[in-house]
């Protein structure tokens, strides 16, 4: 597999001067006092794609300013769709042009496909690598294409309202015909296949091949009508009574709670997609801009910042030591401790990556018939 | 002895150097090939479309290696094969195509009195207020007026509201077929109106006074005169629409609550979401290649209405 195409010469030369610059980064020295001697030019601004909403809002808080604070370098964010950006970065790459954007945040699974593809730099001469737990690894990849941020739940989050004995215990309560048209579920299905597996009667160890339980229980969820959407749809179906359940990721129930909707989140018996985001750098960049873009990524994973950027989304990091948010820590969506991912379900990226067109076309004729 | 004081206008001075310029730039002896040169531009914006689609066509033709996320080397029509017998592609195509000729019909129902409203009226604020209401929807774009019927339409919208006023529940409204339907008429309107108003003024108004003297009640002559007469406004305005409607994405991406896909948001899905550009192109030529089908049995069946502009059949 093919990480980079530049030569080693440059990467011996990047790998030096990380070493030494960055700890200075990490540690917070003022802007002109980083390396002043090995750093290469600083570009006026690196471009970092992102998600829109509180997820940039955490983003700019933990990392973006205090990068521009420490660097002078200013960060501008790009909030073009992941899977958007995808084919552009590709088609740059392709064709020898600079590609867009400098950094990419994105989820693992879409940043897999990158890696698979051979588009992205290798990160893992990145100094504070050292510092993060096996989480922040992609599996099934060789070196670090990618560094994953930080880990996150795709919960069952509902209306309080809706569930006046209590939230709900299995994903089968939502069989009940009172929540026809009131459940709401990614457009794709992310996030939903691995539960269903488990409350269609089926096994996680038949994933992939024996995905029909699975769509069984797709089958039953449709009959009930289901709405479908992206994140901040499902926000907006909350905010005007549209939905009483969905499954989303736990930071977009969190900020909409935090936006005074009304919602809880819960992981019910047969489990919760559990899966990971993370940071890559595109190749094609001056090597000026890619020094940079790495030391970005490279600060990103840093306790300093790691602990603002999570509070702000309400996830686990990839730093020991992370002070949960207020209110987070015994919370089923921030696991941390070995026996937090019990119920949690962990799929690797390589079989998501590998059967995601399957299964999200096995999703679409059920849901479109 | 000629008169000296004589002097040729400025516009003349100038309109010769044109000339002279235009002789340098394009000599006489190419006049054969001026009509060429006119069409150039058309040819340029025909040619890079046809580059585009061959380009399309060449990417259908290969499967996405999903261990490298490339396209395949080798040539495959295993795409279409895949397109052909997938009973999602086959209820897309169906939803598309019943949803823009539904569109279609409706559009030209509303379509019509507006504009022979509008073209008859003799009050010429009516004829401007119809134009403004008519002109005003086409500075909001198609999305931001999707998202207003989220608004309006929604549990806790307008509508609902005013329902409970009188004791009915909250219905719901969006996220289904006829909510797209509802939102792509909407959106079509204009174009309908537009497309059908220079038909209806040319049809003059005497010839509804001639049926009114032959005994023929107004409904009669509109019926049996104008809506004949109007055919060609007809056809062009009812192309319009449906085509736009056949590859429409956002009307059913936002009001359909993601089960009213149209042929339009598979192929989005194809190249954006599984990153499959090989489907996602034969995808796309198929729905050009249905629309093209559609619209020439139409233009072979009825001709091409206002669109064949003045040419005949």
């Amino acid at each position: 597999m093919r990480y980079t195409g530049k030569g080693l010469t440059r990467r011996g030369l990047m790998r030096s001067a990380m070493a030494t610059s960055g700890a200075a980064l990490v540690a917070g020295m003022p802007a002109g006092r980083l390396l002043a001697q090995d750093e290469p030019e600083k570009p006026s601004e690196i471009i970092v794609r992102a998600w829109g909403g509180s997820w940039v809002e955490a983003l700019k808080a933990g990392v973006s300013n205090p990068f521009t604070e420490m660097t002078g370098i200013t960060v501008r964010h790009d909030l073009t769709e992941d899977n958007e950006i995808q084919p552009k970065i590709w088609a740059a790459v392709a064709q020898n042009r600079m590609p867009p954007i400098h950094v990419n945040w994105d989820t693992t699974t879409n940043a897999t496909k990158s890696a698979l593809r051979g588009v992205t730099e290798d990160l893992s001469d990145l100094p504070n690598l050292a510092n993060t737990t096996d989480l922040a690894k992609p599996v099934g990849l060789d070196g670090y294409p990618i560094v994953n941020t930080y880990g996150y739940v795709y919960v069952l989050a509902y209306r309080p309202e809706a569930f006046p004995d209590g939230p709900p215990q299995s994903w089968r309560d939502l069989l009940d015909p009172r929540f026809d048209g009131r459940i709401a579920l990614y457009n794709d299905g992310i996030g939903f296949h691995f539960p269903a597996q488990v409350a269609g009667g089926g096994s996680l160890d038949d994933i992939p091949e024996n995905m029909e339980p699975c769509w069984d229980f797709v089958r039953e969820i449709k009959a009930l009508n289901p709405l479908l959407g992206e994140d901040p749809d499902f926000t907006a179906w909350f905010q005007n009574g549209e939905i009483d359940v969905a499954c989303t990721i736990s930071t977009n129930a969190l900020a909409a709670q935090q936006n005074g909707v009304p919602i809880e989140w819960t992981v019910p018996q047969e489990g919760c997609k559990f899966d990971t985001d993370g940071l890559w750098v595109p190749q094609g960049l001056p090597e000026n801009e890619l020094y940079w873009a790495k030391q970005y990524i490279n600060f990103a994973i840093s306790q300093e910042a790691q602990q603002v950027w999570l509070d702000g989304l309400g996830l686990p990091g990839v730093v020991p030591g992370l002070t949960p948010p207020e209110g987070l820590a015994d919370d089923p969506s921030y696991p941390t401790e070995p026996e937090d991912f019990e119920n949690l379900i962990r799929i690797s990226s390589e079989v998501q990556v590998q059967n995601e067109s399957e299964w999200f076309s096995r999703f679409k004729e059920i849901m479109q018939g | 002895m000629p008169d000296r004081s004589f002097r040729y206008p400025l516009r003349w001075h100038v309109m010769d150097a044109l000339e002279r310029g235009a002789d340098i730039l394009w000599p006489a002896t190419f006049s054969r090939m001026t009509g060429w040169l006119l069409a150039a531009p058309a040819i340029l914006l025909v040619g890079l479309l046809v580059l585009g689609l061959i380009q399309i066509g060449d990417a259908s033709m290969h499967v996405l290696d999903t261990s490298t996320f490339r396209m395949s080397e080798a040539y495959t029509l295993a795409n279409y094969a895949d397109a052909f017998t997938s009973a999602v592609y086959f209820k897309v195509a169906w939803r598309s195509l019943l949803a823009a000729a539904l569109t279609t019909a409706l559009t030209l129902a509303f379509a019509f009195p507006y504009a022979y409203a509008m073209v008859r009226t003799r009050s010429a604020t009516v004829r401007k207020a119809l134009l403004i209401a008519l002109f005003l929807p086409f500075f909001i774009g198609q999305v931001v007026r999707a998202y207003g019927w989220l608004i309006i339409l929604g549990n806790n919208g307008i509508v609902n509201d005013m329902l409970g006023v009188v004791g009915v529940e909250p219905i719901r409204l969006l996220f289904n077929f006829p909510a797209v339907i509802f939102g792509l008429v909407q959106y079509m309107l204009p174009f309908g109106v537009l497309m059908l108003a220079p038909a209806l003024t040319a049809i003059p108004e005497e010839t509804e006074i001639a049926a009114g003297s032959l005994g023929a009640s107004w409904p009669r002559a509109i019926w049996h005169v104008i809506l004949p007469m109007a055919r060609p406004g007809l056809i062009g305005a009812g192309i319009v629409v449906f085509t736009l409607s056949l590859t429409d994405f956002a009307m059913p991406a936002i009001l359909g609550g993601g089960s009213q896909d149209f042929i339009a948001n598979a192929i989005y899905d194809q190249f954006f979401r599984t990153a499959d550009q090989g489907l996602g192109s034969a995808l796309a030529l198929m729905l050009v290649a249905l629309g093209s089908l559609i619209v020439g049995a139409v233009f072979t069946l009825f001709g091409a209405g206002t669109l064949a502009l003045g040419a005949r059949k």
